[in-house]
């Protein structure tokens, strides 16, 4: 049987907690809320505990906080319009070295590329930014995206290559690259009939899990198979659509990368386990997903995000509204 | 909303407002109190008020103008619908029809200024050099009535050179916000900066007026003069690559109330002209030829060198250099840094720096200019700025390539003809541009001083408690 049995909660933040994610050493989670705070806890002793709590970079609520592929830079973005980048010293202290501004109104999500060459972010001003910082902690906007019609929610980048993905209240996934001379909308996804809310990667890049308002979570596959360097022009596909599950808004999934779960969570504060039924997976057929374990509590108001710890795998960390981070421990039934 | 450059549609410029930018300006209706009456909503969705007596009238709708878009923090604009009723086609060709139901001696005189964009756009499309454009939009625009047809010599003229002084009187002053200077020609950049940005940038931007609107002064304060009449009797439309050239237009800056009159009354775009002919079944290759008028004291066309976006930076580097540091500037040499819209170009002499210049287009170079201007990192000396990408050939108002994807070809193509006119530096002797400054001189009216020069308004957006939901 599989399990998902709560390692700790954790106490700190003083109003909703927003995100949460893992450094890519896995021995810090990052959180922040609606209390302008970033808290950094660490595990010492088998405990979690608040280690470093960043405050005075934001005016509002602290939306999404990412790591740079390295661990040395957190960027966190905020309703105040700004995003912030903290940079980690010797001493393992944070200071913020620079304040991205430009976003017309709340931004809602921040993300670094896999080479750390990006950062990409998005706003209720329905655009998508493309930072880059040569030098100096300078960053320079290299890109502005108008493709979205509507609030943009969330951005992940591909594992394998510079390929940007985001994801709307106008019900769509776009597909973003750079063309040489600018950054351009490659591929739109439309298969959503509400607000898409969150959308992640695979291990391979290959395949994107998103979830959505509609209620459902969504698989979809790059056509023309791995390693297909021609990205774009063959198109993704919609492979497998979950509904049922959760009934109320989801609002985030994790892809796990290393045993292959998916995390989700929403408004009906839950959070659920898929695995992929590899019995029946063969090439011809599309692609079967169950549910391997609900949490339907999971915490007593929505879950707004879920988090795998890459180091880890069985680690999965939690944060709802209620105020509250949740570690919990995976067990995936024995094959 | 399509036609407006990028920088603006940014700025919530939709028709489609999302909840948290409902318009917010308030506005004011006359009407009496009285008791006893009651509003009644007709099938047709039309509100009407009853009164005691059961008597309905219909109520006014609440209007929000253009102006009033344009003085309210906001949202950039409201609807398009607002810029349609204004600035039109259909509206510039009522007035024609107009003028001509009227008496000869009330009616008024029809002006066109054309810009060379326009005209590069259409040669593209049609197929046409730049000379045979030219004479084939002014053959149409007599054939629909218009009376005066000029392109934009003199102001583009009059913009570079009063351009060049503002740059070399700030870098002689340098005190803190004179330099970089930043271009002022762009409307998209202008309303972006006042409405996103507000007081701390605004000091840097170049005072001098656009091209259009002083092409506008010089219709309603120079050409009038000249043919002794009232400046009222003109409607002086212009013809622009540029759907924000509307907006410019209906600045309060540019109506002058003492004669109750625009300097511009009326933009249309090139694409709107191609519509215009598609619409009539013109064929534009085939409509009679005939020359532009020339303004009293113009002896000369002048094409201005440096580029679609107006050749501020060169001709400005090249003044700055012979003023300041009595240096010739050969050919410019632009360095390309992260994207074909953002070059910068320098003046070393003897191995020292002395000007550092870029050209900034479209949304994302302006960022970061503005942000590092913001931070006191901003090296340059001048900013040629421009929202759009690629900047005024490319403009929200050009025509665009049938096929999308032919799209960069279509814009070489409107480049080389744009090219193929002969060009001058604004710095080199043009006889007629001295003796319009000595005209301009002798009245005060017209005094070059204020006759080209504008100012700009803060308009950041304070409320923003009241009107963010999320």
């Amino acid at each position: 049987m599989a399990s998902l049995d709560l390692v700790q909660s954790l106490h700190g933040h003083d109003d909703r907690a927003w995100s949460v994610k893992w450094n890519p050493a896995g021995t810090i989670l990052a959180s922040c809320g609606s209390d302008t705070k970033i808290i950094l806890w660490m595990e010492e002793g088998g405990k979690w505990s608040a280690k470093v709590t960043l405050t005075n970079a934001h005016q509002r609520t602290v939306r999404t906080v990412a790591w740079s592929p390295t661990g040395t830079y957190l960027a966190s973005c905020s309703f105040d319009k700004t995003i912030c980048i903290w940079k980690r010293d010797e001493t393992g202290a944070f200071d913020s070295i620079a304040t991205l501004e430009g976003h017309e109104n709340e931004v809602k999500c921040v993300a670094w590329s896999i080479s750390g060459e990006y950062l990409a972010s998005c706003s209720r001003d329905k655009t998508v930014w493309i930072w880059t910082c040569e030098y100096d902690d300078e960053y320079d906007c290299l890109s502005v995206l108008h493709s979205h019609t509507q609030d943009v929610k969330k951005l992940c980048w591909s594992p394998s290559e510079d390929i940007l993905v985001s994801c709307s209240y106008d019900n769509t996934i776009k597909l973003f690259k750079d063309d040489g001379d600018d950054w351009t909308c490659v591929e739109t996804l439309s298969g959503h009939t509400s607000t898409v809310w969150s959308v992640g990667f695979d291990h391979s890049g290959n395949r994107l899990v998103s979830c959505s308002d509609d209620q459902t979570i969504k698989i979809w596959q790059r056509l023309g198979g791995e390693g297909d360097g021609n990205f774009g022009a063959q198109g993704w596909q919609c492979v497998c659509t979950l509904g049922g599950f959760h009934d109320r808004t989801i609002f985030d999934v994790d892809w796990n990368r290393k045993n292959g779960a998916i995390a989700s969570a929403g408004a009906d504060d839950s959070i659920k386990i898929f695995e992929e039924d590899l019995d029946v997976r063969d090439s011809l057929r599309e692609p079967s997903f169950r549910l391997s374990f609900s949490v339907p509590r999971a915490h007593s108001q929505d879950v707004n995000a879920v988090s795998w710890n890459p180091v880890r795998p069985n680690l999965l960390a939690s944060c709802s509204d209620d105020g509250s981070i949740k570690i919990w421990n995976y067990t995936q039934e024995a094959r | 909303m399509d036609g407006f450059s990028g920088t603006l549609r940014l700025t919530d410029l939709n028709d489609f407002m999302a909840p948290a930018q409902e318009c917010i300006k308030p506005v004011t209706i006359n009407r009496i109190p009285e008791k006893g009456r009651s509003i009644k909503i007709t099938a047709s969705g039309d509100y009407s008020e009853v009164d005691a007596k059961g008597q309905e009238k219909k109520l006014e709708k609440a209007a929000i103008t253009l102006s009033d878009c344009l003085a309210c923090s906001g949202c950039v604009t409201s609807a398009e619908t607002v810029l349609i009723q204004q600035q039109s086609v259909d509206e510039l060709l009522r007035v024609i029809r107009e003028n001509l139901e009227v008496p000869a001696d009330q009616r008024r005189i029809i002006v066109a200024s054309v810009s060379l964009q326009s005209v590069a756009s259409l040669a593209r499309r049609y197929r046409l050099t730049m000379r045979q454009c030219q004479q084939k939009v002014s053959g149409y625009l007599r054939s629909l009535g218009v009376d005066r047809i000029y392109d934009l010599s003199a102001a583009s003229a009059l913009a570079l050179t009063e351009s060049q002084r503002e740059f070399v009187d700030r870098a002689r002053r340098n005190d803190p916000g004179s330099l970089p200077m930043l271009a002022s020609a762009c409307p998209g950049w202008i309303c972006y900066a006042e409405k996103t940005h507000g007081s701390w940038v605004l000091p840097y931007i170049n005072t001098t007026k656009s091209p259009q609107q002083i092409q506008g002064a010089l219709i309603k304060k120079y050409l009038s003069r000249a043919d002794h009449q009232n400046p009222g009797k003109y409607y002086h439309a212009t013809l622009m690559m540029c759907y924000d050239k509307k907006l410019e237009a209906s600045r309060e800056d540019f109506y002058d109330d003492v004669l109750r009159s625009r300097e511009v009354d009326c933009v249309v775009t090139s694409l709107e002209m191609e519509q215009m002919l598609e619409k009539k079944g013109v064929l534009l290759d085939q409509v009679c030829s005939s020359d532009f008028d020339l303004l009293p004291g113009l002896s000369t066309e002048f094409y201005n060198s440096g580029g679609g976006a107006g050749g501020y930076l060169e001709n400005i580097l090249r003044h700055a250099a012979r003023e300041l540091f009595q240096y010739e500037v050969g050919p410019v040499e632009y360095k390309t840094i992260r994207n074909q819209d953002f070059r910068e170009t320098t003046v070393t002499i003897n191995g020292e720096l002395k000007l550092y210049f870029a050209a900034a287009y479209g949304f994302r170079n302006i960022q970061n200019i503005v942000q590092k201007l913001k931070r006191s990192k901003c090296p340059y000396g001048f900013v040629e700025i421009m929202a759009c990408p690629s900047a005024c050939l490319n403009g929200g108002g050009q025509i665009r390539a049938p096929d999308a994807a032919e799209a960069k070809v279509w814009l070489q193509d409107v480049q080389e003809l744009f090219d193929s006119l002969e060009k001058t530096d604004a710095g080199s002797n043009i006889p007629w541009l001295d003796g319009l400054y000595r005209t301009l001189r002798d009245d005060p009216s017209t005094e070059p001083s204020k006759l080209l020069h504008t100012q700009y308004h803060s308009l950041e957006n304070k409320g923003t408690a009241l009107n963010i939901k999320w």
